[in-house]
């Protein structure tokens, strides 16, 4: 036997039963209310329904409340309305956890991956730019790791997630780079470069690689930059930013693009966006490494260590500061 | 990560000759995030009495103003300043006082004593005391705080050598930490006078 329970006020399916809220409402709290009274309704049993309305010609025995009825179709979820077990009316599915998921999706969202790394197009070519930090939780294990990864003297890509996947599927990207060009006798394009390694990344999909890469390089076509990652997605685009820090490096960059800057501009606002992801978010830091792409391949044009730029963009002019003197102790 | 983690802080306190230093991170941040760099974790109890606390930034400024509080009180009612030893038993007492639902944070706690005699000492977040006679650490960073203090500590250092044993062994610690740094503040207490000092450290 199915307990009912109280049917908020203003449900409209409450205006067909008006018997049921009269007899039910004072035994019940207000506070278990629609959600499950509308799912109930609405559920794909159709013995639910039918319990419900047979209840309604029961006297309800008030004495020995939370024990005297047993819940039927309650499985696991029994333990979880421990103190609560006159409040029934939906079947739920029968597992020993069924509320995971949602922790589960919570967990991929969550920035997994420690870093900052950013690549933008403009007029002379591609600017891609990362820090150096890698860190396990809140140990920093090192403030010098290359995120960038040079595939072959015309293409980069960065490194975000776990270090071994991103170097391992890079250096596989270089060789099959390679024997393309060997093969066609003409350079791989960085579309197909690109297509190539999210096809090898989807073929590993849920086995728990981790890896948000961009890919940036100049082809016949021109300047290209692809963001490639894990799950097997490829996009193409003109701004991107990978990692724990890439809201903040959005922001900066995001306000100082144009299409038409200069090599020395773009440097500046990569290694600016990325000294500012650097100095607000925890997981990165170390050295701003920046690196361009040109018609004749890339070029490192600085890697300045963080700490020192941000005395160099927000100098400290040394102050005095009050010095308590005290009275000599008598003693 | 852990409640004690959400923040990040790192705070030390180091013995000397006839004195002592008090040392802190500036960060306060929300898990990665960093909000400010200007975080007070240190308060001054009285010339002589200091305490540190890391942990759950509002418990340590909660925590901070209750200790000042007390202090006040006794002090209208003794008319002298409470002894380092005593306002030690004092945070022990009010730590476990909410045993089963703790402030979430660890003291630190450096002053002179009698004789201008060095008193430090560190408590977990339930009142356990842990008198030291060199060094004593917590926060985030407090396993490379251990490491860097262990090295680089000497008995019976002067207050400048104390200053500057201090300030590396802060800088060198919170910069393998994601949770704790930019900046450093530090309080070195001789007999006469207390100097506080900020110090330039990386900020990433």
């Amino acid at each position: 036997m199915k307990s009912s329970h109280q049917p908020s006020q203003s449900w409209p399916l409450v205006a067909g039963l008006p018997g049921a809220q009269e007899t039910i409402y004072s035994f019940f709290s207000p506070s278990f209310v629609t959600l499950s009274y509308f799912s109930f309704f609405f559920s794909l049993n159709p013995f639910s329904r039918f319990d419900y309305f047979k209840s309604l010609k029961m006297k309800l025995d008030t004495s020995g409340f939370e024990t005297s009825m047993p819940m039927i179709g309650f499985g696991s979820s029994s333990d979880m309305l421990d103190g609560f077990s006159t409040v029934p009316s939906f079947d739920l599915p029968r597992t020993t956890d069924f509320d995971g998921f949602q922790k589960e999706a919570v967990q991929m969202v969550k920035p997994a991956k420690g870093t900052t790394t950013l690549a933008f197009i403009f007029k002379e070519g591609v600017m891609v730019a990362a820090d150096s930090r890698a860190s396990m939780g809140g140990y920093i294990s090192s403030q010098s790791v290359k995120k960038i990864i040079e595939i072959n003297p015309y293409m980069l890509g960065t490194m975000a997630g776990g270090a071994a996947d991103c170097q391992f599927w890079h250096r596989n990207l270089g060789i099959k780079c390679r024997l393309h060009e060997l093969a066609n006798k003409r350079r791989i394009s960085v579309s197909g470069a690109s297509k190539l390694l999210a096809n090898m990344l989807y073929s590993y999909r849920g086995m728990g690689l981790s890896v948000g890469t961009m890919i940036a390089g100049w082809d016949e076509t021109g300047p290209g930059l692809y963001y490639v990652d894990n799950e097997g997605g490829r996009l193409k685009g003109d701004r991107f930013s990978v990692g724990s820090g890439s809201p903040y490096a959005y922001g900066v960059l995001d306000s100082g693009y144009k299409f038409d800057m200069t090599v020395a501009e773009a440097s500046e606002l990569a290694r600016r966006s990325i000294y500012h992801a650097t100095f607000r978010d925890g997981a990165s830091g170390g050295v701003a490494s920046v690196y361009h792409v040109g018609p004749k391949g890339w070029t490192k044009l600085s890697g300045d260590d963080v700490g020192e730029l941000h005395y160099h963009y927000y100098p400290v002019a040394p102050a005095t500061a009050e010095q308590v003197m005290e009275e000599a102790a008598a003693e | 990560m852990s409640i004690f983690e959400y923040n990040g802080s790192a705070v030390v306190a180091m013995v000397g000759k006839n004195c002592f230093a008090i040392a802190s991170d500036r960060r306060l941040g929300v898990q990665l995030q960093t909000i400010a760099t200007d975080f007070q974790r240190i308060s001054k109890i009285h010339d002589h009495l200091f305490i540190g606390l890391s942990g759950l930034a509002t418990d340590v400024q909660t925590l901070n103003q209750r200790l000042v509080f007390r202090h006040n009180l006794y002090k209208l009612r003794e008319e002298r300043d409470m002894k380092p030893d005593t306002f030690a038993s004092l945070v022990s007492a009010i730590l476990y006082e909410k045993r089963f639902g703790p402030y979430l944070c660890q003291p630190v706690i450096a002053g002179l004593g009698e004789d201008n005699k060095p008193f430090i000492c560190t408590m977990d977040s339930i009142g356990a005391k842990e008198l030291a006679k060199d060094f004593v650490v917590s926060g985030t960073a407090s396993e490379s705080l251990y490491g860097a203090c262990e090295a680089m500590y000497k008995p019976d250092m002067e207050a400048e050598e104390l200053f500057e044993t201090i300030s590396q062994a802060l800088l060198s610690s919170v910069d393998r930490d994601c949770l704790s740094g930019w900046g450093g503040h530090v309080y070195v207490v001789t007999p006469n006078e207390v100097k506080e000092r900020i110090l330039k450290g990386r900020m990433d």
